[in-house]
């Protein structure tokens, strides 16, 4: 099994975790009735492209035979990611809970 | 291997099937992961568990859709089975024929529905067709007249009237055509094609002017002759007095081979890299005859400065190590091949991908010199003083003699300076073009850029333990060459 060979594998499993968090977002959005002002489109959006740009470094580093290069990349795309994850969260929480009072 | 008493034999299927569809959908898993972080473990195929341990890679491995058998699938009967004489019985030899004249019946067939299609101009036998087949033919071996001694007039190729190929080297003369005929950018595209297909990583063109001329050998002459020649016993060289132009290539290494240590790199892919580009060279000047045109330079070394014309026909920028560095490849190839010809072309102007610029605040291949050669001054300087030098370049002077001290006094062979260039990646991760971006298009981030490449651990020293024998022998790129390049 040649290393290579594996490599759809990981792209498999990446977009069935970006396919089914978009799924899960969608449908906590559609239960809550809440939608979605522009500024939160874009963190969202800005999110799921660095999401799949941190997997395609991670992935790519390791075929490149750059171990640490992939770890790395989980640091400096995933801080950023979490970061704009958690703005996202409280703004929307903090807008439910306005809506909900 | 045989099993014994001592090991406990499993074979691989028998394994699967033993422990279930579901354990063997956890193995495919698990061999998925320890192949993507690069162990090969659940890679490795296996008779025997013990030998697995001791030596997983002995088997050679097969698609799993492949089984190995006693018998070949060809029916067989040793007992009746005849040696056969010799490739002098095979229809080759007009000599085997009951009738020789069937023989060359044929082979002059073929020389007349050959040469109708090259005048026909039929897509796929025209002229150009033909001289890319007879070029790519070069190096076949004496039987197909090709003289592996590359003189400076080109590959001396002939056709073989006794070969089954009879056509082959025909010049447009013999097939009773003008020469090819094109636009400058119509040969260009033409040329390009034809090097990407014999070996090049990429090609530029440039026009042999007053200024150009100068990049060439002092010793090449000009003379008023309608077609060059050599004598290499006075050292003369003479290209004719008209226009010309250079075709120039790079030729690529093995960035695979380079994770392993500098002298395993050097043997198998810096060396091949060499031998690649004689190969491309003289299949380039056979293309060129084909054509029924000029070509001079048949090697790595008779036509002038190499980095020069690589610098001027738009394939890289100038480095700090003095070396090209190309926005695709980084310094991850072995030389610039130029061709002279008299194929009208079109020029390929030069670049700016911020490469220069960029070397300024990296200096990275002179930190890792292992010899001291790589200036580390911050700015390029007029230079060129030194033995086996030249002035007229503003840029970094590197001191050869110390470089070629290190490599050849008895230090392991080097190409440290490739390596560890930033520029010098393969090219699966996307983030390496949004940084080559950045570098041609933000040069304030440079020292930022740098400082991530180490810390990211590009460019390491590689682990002296780590060798290519370990590997299953069909993981390696074929050439050694990374299949994921462009």
């Amino acid at each position: 099994m040649r290393l290579v060979s594996w490599i759809w594998f990981w792209y498999v499993l990446v977009g069935f975790i970006m396919g089914g968090g978009a799924v899960i977002i969608y449908n906590i959005l559609k239960n809550v009735k809440l939608k979605l002002v522009w500024y939160e489109w874009i963190l969202m959006i800005i999110s799921y492209a660095l999401f799949l740009f941190m997997c395609q470094t991670f992935i790519a580093s390791f075929q490149e035979f750059e171990p640490k290069a992939a770890w790395f990349s989980l640091i400096f795309i995933g801080i950023p990611i979490l970061l704009m994850s958690v703005v996202l969260f409280r703004s929307i929480k903090k807008r439910y809970y306005k809506i909900d009072s | 291997m045989a099993s014994n008493k001592h090991h406990s034999t499993v074979g691989r299927r028998d394994f699967m099937k033993k422990l279930g569809v579901g354990a063997g959908a956890l193995g495919l898993g698990a061999a998925g992961f320890s192949s993507f972080a690069g162990t090969g473990f659940g890679a490795d195929g296996f008779k025997d568990l013990d030998e697995m341990m001791a030596s997983p890679l002995a088997e050679r491995k097969l698609p799993f859709w492949v089984k190995e058998v006693d018998e070949p699938t060809v029916k067989i009967d040793w007992d009746n089975f005849q040696a056969f004489e010799g490739p002098e019985k095979t229809l080759f030899n007009p000599a085997s024929w009951e009738n020789p004249k069937d023989y060359f019946d044929i082979y002059n067939r073929n020389i007349a529905s050959t040469k109708k299609n090259v005048q026909e101009n039929v897509p796929g036998l025209s002229l150009k067709d033909r001289a890319l087949a007879d070029a790519n033919c070069w190096g076949w071996g004496g039987r197909s007249g090709a003289d592996l001694a590359a003189p400076w007039t080109g590959a001396d190729v002939k056709s073989n009237p006794q070969w089954e190929h009879p056509t082959m080297f025909y010049t447009p003369e013999q097939y009773g055509v003008p020469k090819h005929k094109g636009t400058p950018e119509e040969n260009s595209r033409m040329v390009r094609t034809a090097g990407r297909i014999m070996g090049a990583a990429d090609m530029g063109f440039v026009k042999l002017d007053e200024k150009t001329k100068k990049l060439l050998w002092g010793k090449i002459k000009f003379e008023n002759v309608e077609k060059g020649y050599a004598d290499p016993s006075k050292n003369k060289y003479v290209l004719p007095d008209k226009d010309l132009w250079a075709i120039c290539a790079v030729i690529p290494q093995s960035l695979w081979m380079q994770q392993y240590t500098e002298r395993m790199s050097w043997a198998s892919s810096n060396t091949m890299s060499y031998s690649r580009a004689n190969i491309y060279a003289n299949r380039i000047s056979v293309f060129l005859r084909g054509l029924g045109y000029q070509s001079y330079g048949g090697d790595t070394e008779s036509v002038g400065r190499l980095v020069g014309f690589g610098v001027m026909s738009g394939m890289g920028e100038y480095g700090r190590a003095g070396i090209l560095v190309s926005p695709q490849w980084g310094t991850n190839i072995r030389t610039v091949m130029v061709t002279i010809t008299d194929l009208p072309l079109a020029e390929t102007k030069p670049i700016d991908a911020g490469i220069a610029k960029f070397c300024e605040s990296c200096k990275k291949c002179g930190e890792m010199c292992p010899s001291g050669a790589i200036s580390m001054e911050d700015k390029p300087f007029w230079g060129g003083q030194a033995d086996c030098q030249a002035e007229g370049i503003k840029g970094w002077y590197m001191d050869s003699k110390k470089c070629y001290s290190y490599m050849l006094g008895g230090e392991p062979d080097c190409s440290r300076c490739q390596t560890v260039c930033p520029f010098t990646k393969f090219d699966e991760a996307v983030v390496h073009d949004l940084i080559k971006l950045s570098i041609g298009s933000a040069p304030a981030l440079n020292t930022a850029i740098r400082k991530m490449d180490d810390v990211f651990g590009y460019g390491v020293e590689p682990d002296l333990s780590k060798t290519p024998w370990d590997l299953d022998p069909m993981d390696i790129p074929l050439y050694g060459l990374d299949k994921s390049r462009k």
